[in-house]
């Protein structure tokens, strides 16, 4: 079933407004304002189509790219680029960088390590299972994660507990500048659904709607305790691995993928439809920027952690 | 007073913060039926089992989703089995329990109450694989707490406080600590951080935890015999550690040999002699002596496994050398 045009509208939104924050991480990068690094999630907004499913209770761990599951889940962007910026009023009060936790917003942190969410997701599915309630937890996780043995230990216990887990796939074809026929045996990581018991179902993930709809399913099917499913979204990084890294790929198929951008494409899809005007799409527009522009100033005039700052944090 | 061994007395702990706090679950390979002489022995029957999980198998999922669970709120008690078993899930006990709340500063009051049950320990011929005893591994590493029990007693009062503690701890029994031992009737926990005197001597200290203590005191009672009064000290845990009642000790018999099962190197006693160097040189009358593991494998067969781990009569050599000292 379509979402309905005000709720598409608010998808969009938050589509314009993810993207905002990742075009003001990398000038932030660009600027020699983050000590570390952002991996950008532009061109994969798609699996907003997911996030923005989930109730203010439900959880949500992700991988190491992109903006789309702190913005759609609600989470502050000063607060965000304060944390990328080492700031003490960051998430992590400067300790984590794009490591970040919102547990206020279910967001549990981040693995340092690719595949070290994929056991902390069965865990909270776990406790809420325990607990008899009806949240879920949607996982994210990249193709080249589909190489990790805890996923797929993880996606046999998810199975084995009928665990309120959705597993979500976002396939951008590479790891770093390696294609994934060079790590993975199969074209889709959806295939491996049927290895554990669990439906799986390949999507474009650059059609915001499709992604909605398939998302919708496999979430109420793991809200009635009916357990896992795998959804996996073809799709495409529109910037290099890292913002700081080379891209290597071959310049022909960005190109290409340009005409495939998920928010042109719902932009243009909710023009026809008339859900949305010219006006009100370049309202959206300078609304998210001159948000992320005021997020930016917050962090940037924001302090940096003390020394004695180390010192905290290790012990409740 | 009743008499329980580690084992009865590690369940009964478990029993009773399962019936307290609905939060506490246990999980683990094997829990369903369950086996009525392990420490999770009856908790399915009583408890069911969404709150007494049998696992897949793969440490990673049992240490793993009890790191997750315990950020959604719950205590869970990840039974790994052996510690050789959960080196398969270093990732998730190093740097997910051990890091997550430190790297994510705290973030929205943050908690990870996670009790790891490992078991520990040779002499069994149960070959290298099966027998090792990796606690200074984990106190390398910041943010996880290690608990080493020695009597029931303390392995129950221990194991309640572990399960309250709000932070990952590390819980290693030794699969030869199954002699019974007086248990106190009421409830009570016992505290980590506090060292216990085993027995009080003069001439020497030892340090020692779990079984390495059950050894330490046997060539105790020998060199008593010789005329050397052995002061046997049991941290009972070393990450919080009670160094101020070894080095009191320290300065009463000038002397320290410190006992661990584990390989040498980057070990319990080089952490516990740096310490003890580092706060009452001046006291030292002679180089602290270290029994550990020679740096090898534990092997298989009796005599070669004997070769290998600590023994009394090593014990008692190195206490006698510290003595031989012309400082």
């Amino acid at each position: 079933m379509e979402p309905m045009p005000e709720e598409q509208l608010e998808l969009y939104t938050l589509m314009v407004r993810s993207r905002a924050f990742e075009e003001r991480a990398g000038a932030l990068v660009a600027a020699g304002e983050v000590p570390g690094s952002w991996l950008s999630g532009i061109g994969q907004e798609g699996t907003m189509g997911t996030i923005c499913q989930l109730r203010p209770d439900d959880y949500l761990t992700y991988t190491h790219r992109g903006a789309y599951s702190f913005i759609g889940r609600g989470s502050d962007p000063g607060r965000l680029l304060a944390e990328l910026l080492g700031k003490r009023t960051g998430y992590c009060r400067g300790k984590g960088g794009r490591h970040i936790a919102d547990l206020e917003h279910g967001i549990l942190g981040k693995s340092g390590t690719i595949g070290g969410h994929a056991p902390l997701a069965i865990g909270v599915a776990t406790a809420i299972q325990i607990r008899d309630g009806d949240q879920v937890v949607v996982s994210l996780f990249g193709e080249g994660t589909s190489n990790r043995g805890t996923t797929h230990a993880a996606m046999n216990a998810a199975a084995v507990w009928r665990l309120p887990v959705v597993w979500v796939c976002e396939n951008n074809g590479y790891m770093g500048n390696v294609p994934a026929p060079m790590y993975t045996a199969v074209a889709d990581i959806a295939a491996m659904a049927p290895g554990y018991g669990m439906p799986g179902e390949v999507m474009d993930g650059n059609d915001v709607l499709a992604v909605h709809r398939a998302a919708a399913v496999a979430i109420a099917r793991a809200r009635a305790g009916n357990g896992p499913s795998l959804l996996e979204l073809k799709t495409y990084r529109m910037r290099p691995f890292g913002e700081t890294s080379t891209d290597l790929r071959d310049p022909r198929e960005a190109a290409a993928w340009l005409g495939q951008d998920p928010i042109e494409r719902f932009r243009r899809r909710l023009l026809e439809a008339g859900v949305l005007t010219d006006a009100a799409a370049q309202a959206v527009d300078e609304a998210a920027r001159a948000e992320m522009d005021a997020a930016a100033t917050y962090a940037l005039e924001s302090p940096l952690p003390a020394a004695a700052d180390a010192f905290e944090d290790l012990y409740a | 007073m009743r008499s329980l061994t580690v084992t009865e007395a590690m369940n009964e702990a478990l029993r009773e913060e399962m019936r307290r706090d609905p939060t506490v679950y246990v999980l683990g390979l094997g829990l369903y039926p369950s086996a009525g002489d392990s420490a999770t022995g009856g908790l399915v029957e009583e408890f069911g089992e969404k709150r007494v999980r049998s696992a897949p198998m793969s440490e990673t999922v049992i240490a793993g989703s009890a790191v997750g669970a315990a950020l959604a709120g719950m205590r869970p008690v990840a039974e790994l089995h052996l510690a050789d078993f959960a080196f398969n899930a270093l990732d998730e006990i190093l740097s997910k329990a051990g890091k997550w709340r430190y790297v994510h500063g705290a973030n929205h009051g943050m908690t990870l109450p996670i009790v790891f049950l490992q078991g520990i320990g040779g002499y069994v011929s149960a070959g290298a694989e099966h027998s090792q005893s990796p606690v200074a591994l984990y106190w390398h590493f910041p943010g996880l707490k290690i608990v080493v029990p020695t009597t029931p007693h303390d392995a129950k009062g221990l194991l309640k406080t572990a399960v309250r503690d709000d932070n990952p701890v590390l819980f290693f029994t030794h699969k030869l600590l199954d002699d019974a031992g007086p248990v106190p009737d009421e409830d009570y926990l016992v505290p980590f951080g506090v060292a216990e005197i085993r027995r009080p001597g003069a001439d020497v200290t030892v340090v020692a935890t779990s079984y390495m203590v059950t050894l330490a005191l046997q060539a105790a009672a020998n060199l008593e015999r010789r005329g050397v009064a052995v002061e046997v000290i049991d941290p009972r845990t070393l990450e919080p550690l009670d160094i101020d009642t070894i080095v009191d000790s320290v300065h009463k018999t000038g002397r320290l040999v410190v006992v661990d099962e584990d390989t040498q190197r980057c070990g319990v006693g080089a952490e516990i002699g740096a310490q003890v160097m580092e706060r009452a040189f001046a006291a030292l009358r002679a180089p602290v002596g270290r029994v550990a593991n020679p740096n090898l494998p534990v092997p298989y067969s009796p005599p070669l496994e004997e070769a290998v781990l600590p023994s009394v009569a090593r014990i008692e050599a190195a206490v006698l050398a510290t003595l031989d000292s012309m400082r």
